[in-house]
């Protein structure tokens, strides 16, 4: 009677047992991978807008402050974009006939809003309010990255759940005092965790409610 | 409706007949579509072209303007967010509001929205432009003229609005041959001829309840719909405080042929033939002057007119009588008279909508109808030929008339028998201006441009006087120009931020009522129909407003349509039962109506509502329920005889939303009733505060600055559900459908329950939102933690964890888990509330809850949160009253209290230590944050049977 199993049935059966091991942990891992690829997070991503704005120009090069367009920044839920004749305050005496802002000058000829690609978007069950982070020093760049170096718009952080609790469980490493929140360039000091504590007194933040659902969600 | 049921009942994948090569090709394409749709959908931000000032994104605005009901305005206060009127609260500068609202205010901005409302007018030959109506009327306008508008006739509703009047009489001056109709459905003729009678002169009574001590409501129902229902109940239960003195706490007597909310609400009820409410009201009349009684009553009322009688007499100066609109005239008369006895606190006024009966308006409009006297026809916002009586046969008269025009927000039954039909613009789209029941001017500003191709009746009353473009708000203006005084400007930005007029209210007469003679009815032998206006739905002009028709019926708890209540005798004698289907016959009219048995019912009196069985409401509306139009008759709006009733061995289910089982004894624990004299004494044993019993559970740990909670007093909620319609507008709570309810699944996050005694009268209401327990029951059972606790102590349902496993539901002792089993607001919603415009309403800060997901009351989490951010913003706690839920904001007698527990001032605490304060189920140790406050009664000592 012939033998049943090979000798090379051995190796084959060592591999499965290795894999029945090893392959979970694997795949989820794979999973995990994917749901933090920027195909699933959007991070980094750059998508066609109907003007190129350009922020390393605007906030950056120019320096104008993020508030002269971001208008609702300190007040309401939505950061705000400016409305055409915001645009126009400059462009109806720069770039007059730049074909790059015929949109723009479109739009307020015909009275016809811009259609905006959004590129920082949360689910619909988050309820994200931009004037609370702005009142309690948190700066623009620390969530959207450095725009004043960015030619076209990207969501520079992956604006997952476990992204936000991260600041949310401690935001000490990101507080910045009241004069520094708008400043694009700024950089945490060398003792910030120290300067974070003293800023958390400061700002009287409550971190036990930070993590709480129905902060975020309702 | 069918096509959702379709969809729901679709039949088993069997029957499709699938063989194994197209199921493996199905699902493989099935993976691959899934696959490819793991990418969000693009989405735009589409900015202002011109941002207007004042107008921040994410920022709602509120500005005050007015409501209609029936005719009379109610000041409100509209949140706008980014255009969108998504919520009414009332306006507290606003008399007929009082900063409170009711169902039929916070329904109007889904009537706003509704999908069904006529976008364009119709011709005789389709679709038409508003220029092709403008040549249309020119013509016809030139035969009037000539004829000094002998063939104009106007039908309009009851008419406050003062600016319209202004253009109404100066057409009618233009055309002194035209006519004007004036016609509610639900009239105050009665009432008016009573003050005719007594008086000489129509007044309107307005009793001062607040000051009253006695009241008798001979079939009154003040505390139920209508347009005075808010004042009447802030008034009624600031008269029945416990702080009050004994003395002055309001005692209610009621007499009914059928059970009202007055009734339910009232420390002594009696159920009586509604002829025999005249003999009840000479009885008391004659005990009042010091005579023997005469008139022929059961002994039971007889007792009834002693022992209030006795009662109103004792408390002269703070006593008031009070009869209702199915009481022919006399009774009212001699009610004035019995008030005038007793100097009852009653304010009298001259009528705001002015003179004229409603009954013999429409008796004349029928008349020019069939002696050919009417040419040109126009309809102002009224639906004749549903709602008039069907013996003047309008149905028949209206397509002869030469050239006929209707106004309205629905292309309805009238409209389709007009040559003409005028898309209407929906009060939030209109400038106008209305008076209150008791005066009260306010403007009525819109919130949102016309969403349709509509106009105002202003802009129509202005083409017909030969204006070609007409604008409202000029209108409006012009006639409040002369009465502003110098700085117009100003006095009107002041008048819309108030959104109420000042020093408009009619100012009280004095006037002395004449004795009146009136003769006692023999009694009654044959059987009568008794008619009330709908609680949801009114006379039916709300009829395809979704939220109001699955709004619980406050003493039934019926959705969805009417039914036919009879007492347990007269279903004994016709061998009937709840659920069976009659034939109501009156000369030539049938209608068939579904029998709800109701122990608070008169024997041989039938009970029943107006307003359903509507043929073309809409999509909402249509069919639901039956339409007792027809049994009525023009001399007889409101007991009706002559009724025959058959079974027609047919029967339906009744779609409720309570009352499916009983547990013995639940009332008293439930829902304790506690008397004045029993609260004096001091009240012992459960439910009321005892020493807290020793727990394993360990103590709730919270130093956060928060801890939410909640007090509802029963004593004071007096059933109308404008919470619970508040609280739907707010939290996006979707319509699920009558197929729905009858599966007793429905979906308000907030539920009034009505409890009832072993002889099932009722005992009082309990609004029943989520308890927000320390120690929730379902908050162990979730396999997915979706049902957790925050560190305010609020119970928190997280929907995008939730796999919908129901456990929580399950162990919900309070039962206020509400499950979506369908997409009742995605994908799968009821009827046409999935059509885009719906959509609108939506409050931007709650989610919209999707299929499989369990949802509950939230404590209005959002308006929390928004104070919570904005006080953190200037580095302070919130403070107490900042935070105020949908549905204490709705509450006309504000039995809702919510408040922080942290904060030692805040009222809840304070109630908390009441001494009517208890637990719901507080046995169980759930600890919950929602608390009650008992029911208080004042009866009478006197009362052997007393209603207990």
């Amino acid at each position: 009677m012939p033998q049943i199993f090979r000798p090379s049935a051995d190796s084959i059966a060592r591999v499965l047992l290795v894999s029945i091991l090893v392959g979970p942990f694997v795949l989820i891992g794979i999973g995990y991978a994917v749901t933090q690829s920027p195909y699933i997070t959007g991070q980094n991503i750059t998508m066609k807008q109907p003007v190129p704005f350009s922020h390393a120009h605007h906030a950056g090069d120019l320096a104008i402050d993020c508030r002269y367009c971001h208008a609702g920044v300190e007040k309401s839920a939505f950061a705000g974009l400016p409305p055409t004749t915001t645009c126009m305050t400059c462009h109806s005496q720069l770039y007059t006939n730049e074909p790059m802002l015929a949109p723009v000058r479109q739009s307020l000829a015909e009275r016809r809003p811009i259609h905006w690609q959004r590129v920082h978007r949360l689910p619909d069950y988050v309820y994200f309010d931009h004037s609370i982070h702005i009142a309690k020093g948190i700066g623009c760049t620390t969530c959207h990255g450095p725009v004043q170096t960015m030619p076209l718009m990207r969501q520079h952080e992956t604006l997952t759940m476990g992204w936000c609790l991260s600041c949310h469980r401690d935001p000490t490493p990101y507080l910045r005092p009241e004069n520094q929140v708008f400043n694009s360039d700024w950089k945490p000091a060398a003792d910030q965790l120290k300067q974070g504590k003293k800023l958390l007194a400061h700002y009287l933040i409550d971190t036990k409610h930070l993590t709480d659902c129905s902060t975020c969600h309702r | 409706m069918s096509s959702m049921t379709s969809r729901r009942d679709a039949a088993p994948l069997s029957a499709f007949d699938i063989d194994r090569r197209a199921a493996l090709k199905l699902l493989a394409s099935g993976m691959a579509l899934s696959l490819a749709s793991c990418g969000k959908p693009p989405e735009e931000i589409v900015p202002y072209v011109d941002q207007p000032e004042r107008v921040v994104p994410g920022i709602p605005l509120k500005f005050a303007t007015t409501l209609d009901m029936a005719g009379y305005g109610r000041g409100v206060i509209v949140t706008s967010v980014e255009g969108r009127p998504i919520k009414v609260e009332g306006n507290p500068r606003h008399s007929a509001s009082l900063g409170a609202t009711d169902v039929f205010a916070e329904a109007s901005v889904l009537s706003l929205y509704d999908p069904d409302r006529s976008k364009a007018p119709r011709g005789p030959k389709g679709i038409a432009s508003w220029d092709a109506f403008g040549d249309a009327l020119r013509t016809q306008m030139e035969k009037e003229k000539k004829r000094q508008g002998a063939g104009l006739r106007l039908v309009s509703g009851r008419m406050t609005s003062p600016t319209l009047l202004r253009q109404i009489n100066a057409l009618l001056k233009a055309f002194p041959q035209a006519r004007w109709y004036r016609y509610e459905p639900i009239s105050d003729d009665n009432e008016r001829e009573g003050a005719v009678m007594a008086f000489g002169r129509p007044l309107t009574t307005l009793p001062r309840i607040g000051e009253a001590s006695v009241a008798l409501s001979l079939d009154d129902d003040f505390l139920g719909a209508g347009p005075r229902q808010i004042a009447n109940g802030r008034a009624f239960i600031s008269a029945r405080r416990a702080e009050n003195d004994p003395d002055r706490f309001l005692r209610l007597y009621a007499a009914e042929p059928a059970l009202s909310l007055t009734g339910a609400n009232a420390d002594h009820w009696l159920a009586i033939r509604p002829e025999l409410i005249r003999n009840l009201a000479i009885a008391i009349s004659a005990i009042l002057r010091g005579e023997k009684p005469n008139a022929p009553l059961p002994p039971a009322a007889q007792r009834f007119a002693t022992v209030a009688a006795a009662d109103l007499k004792s408390k002269t100066g703070k006593a008031i009588v009070t009869a209702g609109r199915t009481q022919p005239p006399d009774v009212h008369a001699l009610c004035h008279t019995i008030n005038g006895m007793l100097h009852a606190p009653i304010d009298y006024i001259e009528p705001v909508d002015p003179a004229g009966k409603h009954g013999e308006a429409l008796h004349a409009f029928a008349d020019d109808l069939s002696n050919n006297r009417v040419e040109t026809l126009l309809i102002l916002d009224r639906n004749p030929v549903y709602d008039a009586p069907h013996e003047l046969g309008f149905n028949g008269l209206f397509p002869k008339l030469p050239f006929s025009a209707h106004l309205g927000l629905y292309d309805d039954e009238t409209a389709a028998i007009c040559h003409w039909h005028l898309p209407l613009s929906h009060t939030l789209e209109s400038w106008s201006d209305l008076r209150a029941h008791d005066g009260t001017a306010s403007i009525v500003q819109p919130l949102i441009r016309p969403l349709y191709d509509t106009r105002t009746a202003h802009q129509v009353i202005a083409l017909i006087s030969g204006a070609l473009s007409p604008s409202s708000y000029d209108l409006v203006r012009e006639t409040w120009q002369p009465q502003a005084g110098g700085d117009f400007e100003s006095w009107w930005r002041q008048v819309l931020h108030d959104g109420v007029i000042a020093e408009t209210r009619h100012v009280a007469v004095s006037a002395q009522p004449k004795a009146v003679d009136i003769k006692p009815a023999p009694n009654p032998t044959e059987a009568v129909l008794v008619l009330a206006p709908d609680p949801s739905i009114w006379d039916g002009r709300d009829a395809n407003n979704a939220w109001l028709q699955e709004c619980p019926k406050p003493l039934s708890k019926e959705t969805w349509g009417n039914t036919l209540s009879i007492s347990p005798r007269d279903a004994q004698q016709l061998g009937c039962q709840t659920g069976d289907v009659v034939a109501l016959t009156r000369k030539n009219a049938k209608v068939e109506a579904v029998v709800r048995v109701d122990a608070n019912q008169a024997d041989s009196v039938y009970a029943t509502t107006l307003g359903h069985g509507r043929r073309k409401a809409g999509a909402i509306g249509n069919g639901i329920g039956f339409d007792v139009y027809p049994l009525r008759a023009i001399d007889e709006p409101w007991l009706i005889g002559g009724v025959t009733i058959a079974k027609t061995g047919k029967s339906r289910d009744i779609p409720t939303t309570q009352g499916q089982f009983r547990l013995e004894g639940e009332t008293t624990e439930f829902l304790p009733r506690v008397s004045l004299a029993a609260l004096a004494a001091g009240l012992k044993g459960p439910p009321f505060a005892e020493e807290p019993k020793p727990t394993l559970y360990p103590p709730v740990h919270n130093d956060d600055p928060y801890a939410w909670a909640m007090v509802i007093d029963t004593a004071a909620c007096i059933g109308c559900n404008a919470c619970v319609i508040a609280c739907q507008a707010e939290n996006n709570v979707p319509v699920v459908g009558p197929d729905q309810i009858l599966r007793s699944r429905v979906m308000h996050w907030l539920r009034v329950d009505t409890y009832t005694d072993a002889n099932g009268g009722i005992q009082g209401f309990q609004p029943v939102p989520c308890m927000h327990c320390e120690h929730a029951p379902c908050e162990p059972v979730c396999p997915v933690a979706a049902s957790v606790h925050d560190r305010e102590g609020l119970n928190v349902q997280v929907y995008n964890r939730c796999i919908g496993t129901r456990f929580c539901q399950s162990n919900c002792p309070y039962k206020v888990r509400r499950f979506n089993w369908f997409g009742y607001a995605d994908d799968e919603e009821y009827a046409n509330l999935g059509e885009p415009p719906i959509k609108a309403q939506h409050n931007p800060d709650v989610t919209v809850r999707a299929r499989g997901v369990m949802e509950k009351c939230t404590y209005c989490v959002q308006r929390i949160s928004r104070a919570r951010r904005e006080a953190e913003k200037e580095n302070r706690t919130i403070k107490d009253g900042e935070v105020v839920t949908a549905c204490q904001a709705a509450c006309p007698t504000r039995a809702i209290s919510f408040g922080n527990l942290k904060d030692t001032g805040a009222h809840v605490n304070a109630l908390r230590q009441h001494k009517q304060h208890y637990e719901l189920l507080g046995h169980l140790g759930t600890r919950p944050r929602t608390t009650y406050l008992a029911r208080l009664t004042n009866p009478n000592p006197d009362f052997d049977e007393a209603k207990s």
